[in-house]
């Protein structure tokens, strides 16, 4: 098992995240995908949207995560930069299991070791 | 050549056919393509985990022109391992690069060589025992491979002239990036490939030249393109002066009244059956996508 799918599967284990994948943020090419991934690439445009756009409208800084609610689920990106193209960390969230503050500190604690 | 224990392989119409043929088989070997670029396709038990192309920077390149590693460290490790079987191991083992991001350069690398290749048609490709490359990924299906290379063809498809054109193109920064707070107004990313972009290196050489897959710095050009911050550059040999031989125009096309030669000679009517040009007709030369 590549390590990658390694950490993702870790990531599943947090209950409430449904599904969790890795894309590559400029070309969305998907790195390795675990669960429910099936909003993976839609997240992807929109993050290069807000991230061009930002960018566009004098926002300073980095992006660092794209969050969609839906009445039954979140859609968290979280932008992992490293040298080069940055990845996005895409995960599928329900809403009834847990809440967005838990699965944002457990998903953090995941795309730290994912690229280690 | 192909191992003698091994069914031989029907003939295959084109790569796809060939990647399929050995997935059914799951066999290990090495397809070297020859052509423009050609290149080499390393398959593992049936799944394909590296291709290597002169049309898009591989993970040796990505590795050392992005500055992740530098080149005594990346000697040493070839040194260490002759048969350049560990190579990824060896990498992440002196802790050069983790094994995640090793894992996500090999996938890059893959793909993008793949989108390369699927730019133009080989002249011939041969089976061969497995050669030892650096790469660290479980394998991809052949169809999982193609999917991607067309959604990436798809994705570039909305370009005026082809894909492989798009990829041949020199582009130059176009007057309009001069205009203060343009630039500004970028990522990062679309401004280092706007100042790779200096009229002589195409996708490739930017892609090269920066450190980064093909696809993506063809994508940074297109939203530049869309922009009209970048332009093909249009080599000034275009417009040389025409070689073409002067003809007299008085005889080649008589008023409607006056009188019908009496003999017309025969370059008369060799210069009335040549095409006219007409002004203002093709006046500026279009932009050639090559050289």
């Amino acid at each position: 098992m590549s390590s990658l799918d390694a950490a993702l599967s870790r990531a599943l284990n947090t209950p409430g995240i449904s599904g969790a994948a890795v894309l590559d943020a400029v070309t969305g090419l998907s790195y390795a995908e675990s669960g429910d991934v099936s909003a993976s690439q839609d997240s992807c445009e929109i993050a290069e949207i807000v991230r061009t756009r930002l960018v566009r409208a004098g926002a300073e800084g980095e992006l660092e995560s794209v969050i969609v609610t839906t009445s039954t689920r979140h859609l968290v990106t979280i932008q992992l930069p490293r040298q080069g193209d940055p990845l996005l960390l895409c995960a599928t969230v329900d809403r009834d299991r847990t809440n967005l503050t838990w699965a944002l500190r457990e998903l953090g604690r995941y795309a730290d070791e994912l690229l280690a | 050549m192909t191992a003698g224990s091994e069914e031989p392989l029907a003939d295959s119409r084109n790569i796809p056919a060939l990647l399929a043929a050995l997935r059914t088989q799951r066999r290990s070997c090495t397809v070297l393509v020859t052509g423009t670029p050609g290149g080499s396709i390393h398959v593992r038990d049936g799944l394909v985990v590296a291709m290597e192309t002169p049309g898009a920077p591989g993970i040796e390149g990505l590795l050392l022109r992005s500055g992740r590693i530098g080149e005594q460290e990346w000697s040493a490790v070839r040194a260490s391992d002759t048969s350049h079987e560990h190579l990824a191991a060896e990498l992440v083992d002196r802790g050069l690069v983790g094994a995640g991001e090793l894992e996500v350069i090999s996938l890059g690398a893959l793909f993008d060589a793949a989108f390369a290749l699927s730019l133009a048609v080989p002249d011939s490709w041969e089976v061969t025992d497995p050669v030892p490359t650096l790469y660290r990924n479980a394998g991809v299906t052949p169809e999982r491979l193609l999917g991607e290379v067309s959604r990436r063809i798809n994705l570039l498809a909305g370009e005026p002239g082809s894909v492989a054109a798009l990829a041949r193109t020199r582009m130059r920064q176009a007057t309009t990036a001069d205009l203060p707070g343009t630039v500004d107004r970028l990522p990062p990313r679309h401004q280092d490939v706007l100042a790779a972009a200096d009229g002589r290196r195409t996708a490739r050489d930017i892609a090269f030249a920066l450190g980064r897959g093909l696809f993506a710095v063809m994508l940074d050009l297109r939203h530049l393109l869309n922009r009209g911050l970048v332009r093909p550059y249009a080599p000034s040999t275009d417009r040389r002066p025409s070689t073409a031989a002067r003809i007299a125009p008085s005889a080649a096309a008589p008023s409607p009244g006056a009188p019908a030669p009496v003999a017309p000679s025969a370059l008369d009517s060799v210069s009335l059956s040549l095409p006219r040009r007409l002004p203002g007709r093709n006046s500026a030369p279009t932009p050639r996508p090559h050289d």
